[in-house]
């Protein structure tokens, strides 16, 4: 009976019950769909890093990434590869050596980032090949080919088959400059990647190093990110000798963005709730003292203060939670929408570009976070009820009852 | 020996102790007998629902007691006096209060529900006092959908639903037509004689006074007469 009175109670009041409702579904769409889309641009900032830069893995000479020195190379390279690529976790890897020097056309010079590759076996783990936006990827039957950024390329106004001088220095300290053609020009979402690193051919710089076939980096890209911690366990366990770290710890920036990310949108959720509940409160404040006389009539009756609590709780639930599937399903058919279709930010697309984002978002909620979103919820709807609850608890019947 | 329902001991109620004091009740004494159909009477602000709310464990005195059946009810408080006016006291007020989302089968049998009566005893019950109080077609109606006066009988209904050991009816006829009042009056009337239910109201109604079989005057909080009028209880004073 109590549940019915509740439920009835609710309608009495039908525009300021709908008023509400809209309210709730709108603030429920509006913090599922936000937190859908931040979702979809952290989502396609991590997999962009991920497939286009970092991999899932890398392993280097434990002093590399300190120093970046060119004798740090990681020993019996090729067999570490094979003994790699043996796991089923492993979609790609590939094994690069590593520079850092100067690139210089006829318009300037720029500090850049040498990735001398192995061609084939780089375009499976980063399919660099399909990032060209113009020129070609590398000829087996030519030497010296350079893939440079459009970022780089617009900078120093190098185009499709243009000279280019890379400096650096070889293993023995001395200044190495060599004449590259630009075979082709990529593209990707991170514009100061494009900026900062040039792809050439792993044997070419092996040999103007004098490296005799050393190897800076391993990296390596798995099915999943799933398999990534039991991958590493495995790597470290089987390569005590080198150093193993994940992308998170190879890049711990976009480790941040994704907790931070993932925090921010919780905190809009919970704005969105917390104006939500005053609105709820003021709502159900006011239903409370408009029936002033007629919970102290219940309270004459004989109905104790825990039943005229919890008839206060259920109003307010029934209120919360019959705006709840409308925001949900409302939140459901828009992230369906825009997932298929992308948010396409053109406008900001530079914006986005120079932070490593790509100006199309793909929203996608999870599971993990509906729940969560419905737990907020009920807290809410919770937290909302009690001090309407509260209010009616201490009404008077006499003086009730007289008013 | 009759046996006491209700026994005011002393009541005194006094509003705004701490600023300007305002005497509602003034050493009230009240012993009123199962079956007795009382008339408070008086001008306004003379202590009838003062000394009602007292009666009915709505409010609590500035000093004295009451008891109910022997218990002290000015003793109890919170939960404990609400269990106790659900068990023993049924309340008839001047604007009906039926809660407006439910029917009137419903607003009679929410007494039942909140005393924990199993459902076809329930429906029992409800089928019978709406028989009573002349209303066994309009059950499924809500409040709004009735007359004053039909409102009144289903107040009524609810009031005897918990099987109390009296009603207290706060100017049951006030809102309601010269028929609607009669009709009122008649039927409880009746439940009285047939089922010795014991009612108190306070009234300014004359018509209520006319046909009350006791009459207590009050005036400034002072129980200032209580008696039988001349014309009605067919020559029987209960006073003595």
């Amino acid at each position: 009976m109590i549940l019915k009175i509740a439920r009835r109670n609710i309608w009495r009041s039908k525009k300021r019950s709908l008023t509400l409702l809209l309210a709730i579904s709108l603030g429920l769409w509006s913090g599922m769909f936000l937190i859908a889309f931040y979702n979809g641009m952290i989502e396609q900032r991590v997999n962009a890093a991920i497939q286009d830069e970092i991999s899932h893995i890398q392993i280097h000479h434990p002093n590399f990434l300190n120093d970046h020195e060119s004798r740090f190379i990681v020993p019996d390279a090729e067999k570490t590869i094979k003994l790699i690529k043996e796991n089923s976790s492993v979609k790609a890897v590939a094994g690069r050596l590593i520079l850092f020097g100067m690139i210089a056309s006829p318009s300037g010079s720029t500090g850049i980032k040498i990735n001398g590759i192995q061609t084939e076996a780089e375009n499976k783990l980063t399919q660099l090949s399909s990032k060209l936006i113009d020129g070609h990827y590398f000829t087996p039957s030519k030497r010296n080919e350079i893939i440079i950024g459009q970022k780089l390329a617009n900078k120093l106004k190098l185009n499709i088959n243009k000279k280019t001088i890379l400096t650096f220095q070889d293993t023995a300290g001395n200044l190495a400059s060599a004449a590259f053609r630009i075979a082709g020009i990529f593209k990707t979402q991170n514009t100061p990647f494009d900026e900062t690193n040039v792809f050439v051919n792993i044997e070419e710089l092996d040999s103007l190093a004098g490296l005799k076939g050393g190897i800076h980096e391993i990296a390596v890209l798995l099915y999943s990110n799933n398999s990534l911690d039991s991958c590493l366990q495995r790597f470290k366990s089987v390569l005590p000798e080198l150093e193993v770290k994940s992308w998170i710890e190879i890049s711990p920036e976009i480790g941040i963005t994704v907790s931070a990310g993932t925090q921010m949108v919780y905190i809009y959720m919970g704005i969105i709730l917390l104006a939500l509940t005053f609105g709820i409160i003021n709502t159900m404040m006011m239903s409370v003292l408009e029936r002033t006389r007629e919970i102290g009539m219940l309270l004459a009756l004989g109905m104790n203060k825990f039943k005229i609590f919890t008839m206060i709780l259920w109003e307010t639930c029934f209120l919360i939670l019959a705006g709840c599937p409308v925001g949900m399903i409302l939140a459901f058919i828009t992230i369906a929408i825009t997932h298929h279709t992308g948010i396409h930010l053109n406008n900001y697309s530079e914006v986005y570009a120079n932070f490593g984002y790509s100006p199309v978002v793909y929203p996608n909620l999870n599971m993990d976070q509906l729940i969560k979103i419905i737990f907020m919820v009920i807290i809410t709807a919770l937290v909302s009820a009690i001090f309407p609850a509260q209010r009616a608890l201490k009404i008077k019947p006499a003086s009730a009852i007289k008013n | 020996m009759k046996q006491a329902v209700i026994d005011a001991h002393n009541l005194s109620k006094i509003y705004d102790e701490d600023s300007i004091p305002v005497v509602a009740l003034d050493h009230a004494q009240l012993h009123l007998n199962r079956g007795e159909f009382t008339a408070i009477k008086g001008p306004s602000g003379s202590g009838k629902t003062t000394l009602l709310n007292m009666i009915g464990g709505l409010d609590h005195p500035s000093s004295g007691y009451v008891e109910i059946n022997g218990t002290n009810i000015t003793k109890l408080h919170g939960n404990a006096l609400i269990d106790f006016r659900l068990n023993n006291i049924g309340f008839v007020f001047q604007s009906y209060n039926l809660i407006p989302v439910l029917t009137a089968k419903e607003n009679i049998e929410f007494i039942m529900l909140l005393q924990k009566i199993p459902a076809k005893q329930r429906e029992m019950r409800v089928l019978e006092l709406l028989k009573q109080v002349g209303l066994e077609n309009k059950g499924d109606k809500r409040p709004g959908e009735l007359s004053g006066g039909q409102q009144q009988r289903i107040a009524v209904a609810r009031a005897l639903a918990s099987k109390p050991q009296f009603i207290l009816a706060d100017e049951p006829t006030a809102n309601l037509d010269s028929v609607s009042a009669t009709n009122l009056l008649d039927m409880m009337l009746k439940l009285n004689e047939e089922e010795n239910m014991t009612f108190v109201f306070s009234t300014h109604d004359q018509r209520v006074i006319s046909r009350a079989r006791r009459v207590i005057t009050l005036e400034d909080g002072k129980i200032v007469e209580d008696t039988a009028p001349a014309k009605i209880t067919n020559g029987i004073n209960l006073l003595e």
